[in-house]
């Protein structure tokens, strides 16, 4: 019985999650089956000899199931029980020659001679993965996607930018851009979209925080993990449904499992800025698969600066701090986790604003208007970030070889914006947002060598809290939302060259919002007619509502791959993504400052769907490789935020952006060339364009990335066998297609009226940066291992301004930054 | 047994979901009694005790009317005697609340400035004796003196201004900050 649902499994050739067990063991007991052995009496020759072995991890002997165990003359499979045993039957006498593997670790090659029924004990140990390693074994590592590529940052790439937050560090991958709120402000776009587009998941569970609208970056401390790898498109259905976008996983590894203490630490130190950020990770583990990990980051940077002036008040401070211990075996795993990120950033003075007529001057300037000597310290106008997270996971694999997971997950997110004010308010915050959001979230894998499964179900409970004290209106309401998901995925993979994949994923959202409207505005907009039935309140001039709103929507994905040549591979994905609409997009209400216009949302918004077609041509090997993607989108009730009208306030006429949904077209390729050039010089390219269009009336989408293109040349020489250098050479084309925003407003210059158009939409000029990369090492220091990089960003200290940054009209970008890092691997 | 875990873990998930989905308490309505809703001006003739007032209101987006009259659009003139001296003095409100006193205390960080166009030929405004000066001696120009001589009309703009970066400057620009009130309104000179 058990034997025949083996053979059933041998087929299976299961995909997990790439486990640094570090060293586990199998231990296979061969036994001596007493009751054959009287059979084989006579004759040693007769082939009637029992092997019985039981496999145990090295580190604490518990037995480990659904190993592999091939005998290599012969073919013949046979798997451990739930006991770790197994049987070898009708054997001749003589040498066996074994393979046992099991996912999670290494494949151990042993031989057994077999003169009569014997018991051996054979151990069987978890891969050993050193942290040094810097190429990470894609075959081990458990896929996002059967069939979508994913692109994993380098140990180096990621290390580069370890103080520059996490978008600077995806921004190397072609056509993910930045778009940002000055210089430390930023969230990664993917192919023209960002914000809860785009999903950024930590440990298997997503970010909380895009609710809050535009202006704010994902607060994650990019280096609490040791992996980050990213899709392009819609992603990965076990984690999210509505990210259109595409993914970012970050990803931290199980430690080895031995007696051991090892860590990292990593210095910055920057010019521009004057700059400098620590971060250490420590990690003590033991033979029995226990570990704990601490790490933090320190960060303390001034003003940055321009090629012409100091971006005054665009300094920030970061403490985060995370912990986490567990226990790793062959079979089973938890861990527990704990961290907090505090963050405080200096908003660039001259761009808090009061009206229209001084964005009209800022806009007219070629300098910001305020400009001071350089600081350290930040003042008004600022936000201060704090973000905790706490959770327990646990995972076991079963006999069957499925494996499930269960997982709970408490994020708090708290964000204070401190505005220039008055009085008795002059230090309160001017919104203080707090976001508690608490995540369940179970999955069973299972599978085979052609069939994988995974499904699994999210219970996600959030609350947002406006602080009242403020003084100032919410700008996000008080709610309580409530999710309900659940997802299948599947791939099969019929032949070494095809991959097909198939998933679902079914969410169920319901949002209690309460929120005030002021009596003017629900004049205006008539809301008496659609939403007078849900007032609860009626108080100062303000109408309380109450609205229970309910999104239920269905995303599904598809993709195949195939290999055209065994280094030449294509893949097509399409995903069909439904998205609730934010609580921003529905409810803000309020004044931005930087942008001098009041942004409104729309209560009425439906559920927006894309639909989205990637292709994916790879050359993975040879002297010229390449990657080229394009991609089609097709949005409905796409939500875009755009002026409508004015409104006057008592310091002047206001634009009103407000939220509206349209049907939307977004196309667009990625294109990556690599060409080596002899052992010493690898010649890249990274270039992506994209076009977004309004449906219908073509009208350009606001904020679309205009076209890039990056060249790399690197460089090692024969002489310094552990130095290489790379030269950058990156060039952004300036968007012509851009939504005309424009308005006209009525000033007084100089005695006299005048009529001035204020230009918000053209966007900046075609720039070029030329950067230059410096590595040495990794060089013995002590017991440890030192590396040394110098890395000179912008080196023509070229001024510029980008498209994607919002407060693009206050001033440039910042100008040259060398920054020194320097690398110890304990 | 991960079925047995499944069914209990979904249950104590549904209980916490009862228990969380109950519902948010109302929040609080927020006044916002920082920000301006009202200017006035108040512009007395020499020798005269009555002062004409002329009141400033845009109660759109900052806040809202109680008695749900619309002020939008609303121009105001003010209309003065040829050859004449005028004092005038700006007051600034929340509701009702004359919040002038707290722009008098931060006396440093704010500015009003009257632009005035050309159309209004010979009239002048300048800081009257009993205008409060911040700490450098600049008058905050709260308090001024308006003088007309022959018959003339036109349009000024008074902008409250928080921040400025220089007190002395003589066009909008030149005073730079954040402008916390623009008003506007005609000068008719009989």
């Amino acid at each position: 019985m058990m034997r025949s649902l083996y053979n059933i499994v041998g087929l299976w050739k299961p995909k997990f999650p790439k486990c640094r067990c570090s060293k586990s063991f199998v231990l296979i007991i061969l036994l001596v089956n007493f009751s054959l052995l009287t059979s084989s009496f006579c004759f040693s020759q007769e082939c009637d000899l029992v092997l019985k072995g039981s496999v145990v991890d090295l580190h604490d002997n518990s037995p480990v199931s659904a190993a592999v165990i091939q005998v290599v003359e012969g073919n013949e499979t046979v798997f451990s029980d739930a006991d770790g045993i197994f049987l070898l039957k009708n054997r001749c006498s003589g040498k066996i020659n074994l393979k046992i593997s099991h996912p999670n670790c290494d494949d151990l090659f042993t031989s057994v001679n077999l003169n009569k029924s014997t018991a051996r004990k054979f151990y069987l140990e978890h891969h050993i993965e050193s942290l040094e390693e810097v190429v990470v074994e894609e075959s081990k590592i458990k896929k996002l996607s059967a069939t979508a590529p994913s692109y994993t940052l380098t140990e180096l790439q990621k290390d580069q930018f370890s103080g520059r937050g996490l978008a600077k560090a995806l921004e190397q991958i072609s056509g993910v851009q930045i778009l940002s709120s000055g210089i430390v402000i930023s969230k990664p776009m993917i192919h023209g979209m960002f914000g809860s587009r785009v999903g950024i998941i930590y440990d298997g569970i997503p970010i909380e925080n895009q609710q809050w609208g535009q202006d704010h970056a994902p607060n994650i401390d990019q280096n609490a993990f040791e992996q980050i790898r990213l899709i392009k498109g819609a992603g990965v259905l076990k984690y999210s449904g509505d990210t259109p976008g595409g993914v970012v996983v970050l990803e931290s590894k199980p430690p080895k499992i031995m007696d051991s203490l090892y860590g990292k630490t990593i210095l910055n130190g920057m010019t521009n800025g004057r700059g400098l950020n620590l971060i250490s990770s420590w990690t003590k583990s033991f033979q029995s698969g226990n570990y704990f990990k601490v790490q933090a980051t320190i960060k303390r940077v001034g003003d940055f600066s321009a090629p012409d002036y100091v971006l005054s008040n665009t300094g920030n401070d970061e403490n985060n701090f995370s912990f986490s211990m567990g226990q790793n075996k062959i079979l089973s795993q938890w861990k527990t986790n704990f961290s907090f990120f505090s963050q405080e950033i200096g908003i660039l003075s001259s761009a808090h604003i009061g009206n229209v007529l001084d964005l009209l001057t800022a806009i007219e300037s070629d300098t910001p208007t305020i400009i001071n000597p350089f600081s350290h310290q930040i003042i008004h106008p600022k936000q201060l970030n704090k973000h905790y997270t706490g959770g327990f996971q646990y995972s076991k694999r079963n006999l069957t070889n499925g494996k499930w997971n269960a997982k709970y997950n408490w994020q708090r997110n708290n964000r204070k914006e401190y505005d220039i004010r008055r009085g008795e308010y002059k230090d309160k915050a001017a919104i203080d947002l707090t976001l508690d959001t608490h995540n369940f979230a179970y999955n069973y894998e299972w599978g085979g060598f052609r069939w994988s499964f995974d499904s699994g179900a999210f219970l996600q409970i959030q609350d947002n809290y406006s602080n009242p004290d403020t003084g100032i209106k919410r700008f996000i309401p008080d709610y309580i939302k409530t999710r309900l998901e659940a997802y299948f995925t599947t791939s099969f993979t019929p032949s070494n060259d095809l991959s097909l994949d198939f998933g679902l994923r079914y969410g169920h959202q319901n949002n209690q919002v309460k929120k005030y409207y002021h009596y003017s505005r629900w004049r205006k907009e008539n809301y008496e007619e659609r939403l007078g039935a849900f007032v609860i309140r009626d108080v100062a001039g303000q109408k309380l509502v109450e609205q229970r709103l309910t999104f239920n929507n269905l995303s599904l994905s598809t993709g195949l791959k195939y290999a055209i040549q065994p280094d030449l591979k294509l893949s097509v994905n399409v995903f069909h993504t439904e998205r609730a609409p934010d609580i921003a997009e529905m409810f803000s209400d309020g004044l931005h400052h930087a942008l001098a216009s009041i942004e409104y949302g729309n209560p009425f918004l439906k559920t927006e769907t894309t639909q989205k077609f990637v292709l994916n041509l790879q050359k993975e090997r040879g002297v010229f490789r390449y990657n080229f993607s394009p991609y089609f989108t097709q949005g409905q009730n796409y939500i875009i935020i755009e002026p409508t009208g004015f409104e006057l306030t008592i310091r002047g006429a206001f634009p009103v952006w407000e939220y509206r949904s349209i049907s939307s077209t977004i196309l667009g390729f990625d294109l990556d060339m690599s060409m080596q050039l002899g052992e010493r010089i690898l010649l890249s390219n990274n270039s992506s364009w994209i076009d977004g269009v309004e449906k219908g009336n073509k009208i350009p989408l606001i904020s679309i990335p205009p076209f890039t293109t990056t060249s790399q040349l690197q460089l090692s020489f024969p002489r310094w066998k552990s130095f290489f250098m790379a030269l950058t050479s990156k060039g952004i084309l300036s968007q012509k297609q851009f939504p005309d925003n424009n308005f006209e407003t009525s000033v007084v210059e100089n005695g006299k009226r005048l009529t001035k158009l204020v230009d918000i939409s053209t966007p900046p000029q075609a720039y070029h940066l030329l950067g230059m990369e410096l590595h040495w090492g990794s060089y013995p220091f002590f017991s440890d291992k030192i590396s040394v990089s110098l890395i000179f960003e912008n080196l023509l200290n070229t001024s510029y301004r980008n498209y994607l940054n919002r407060l693009r009209f206050y001033g440039d970008e910042m100008g040259r930054n060398i920054m020194l890092q320097i690398k110890m691997n304990h | 047994m991960f079925k047995k875990i499944s069914i209990k873990s979904i249950l104590a998930l549904c209980l916490f979901v009862l228990l969380f989905a109950c519902s948010k308490d109302d929040p609080d309505p927020i006044n916002e009694n920082e920000a301006f809703s009202r200017v006035t001006l108040e512009v007395t003739k020499e020798g005269s005790s009555n002062p004409t007032t002329y009141t400033f209101e845009v109660e759109e987006h900052d806040h809202d009317d109680e008695d749900q009259v619309d002020h939008q659009g609303e121009h105001i003139k003010i209309d003065l005697e040829a050859n004449a001296t005028y004092s005038v003095s700006i007051s600034f409100f929340n509701i009702s609340d004359n919040i002038t006193s707290e722009i008098i205390e931060e006396k440093d960080e704010h500015q009003f400035f009257y632009d005035i166009t050309d159309e209004l030929n010979g009239f002048s405004i300048v800081s009257a004796a009993n205008d409060t000066e911040d700490s450098n001696g600049n008058p905050l120009f709260l308090k001024t003196i308006w003088t007309t001589t022959g018959e003339t009309s036109g349009v000024v703009v008074g902008y409250l201004i928080h921040e400025p970066t220089s007190k002395t400057g003589s066009t909008r620009n030149d005073i730079g900050g954040a402008t916390d009130i623009q008003i506007e309104f005609e000068v008719h000179v009989k």
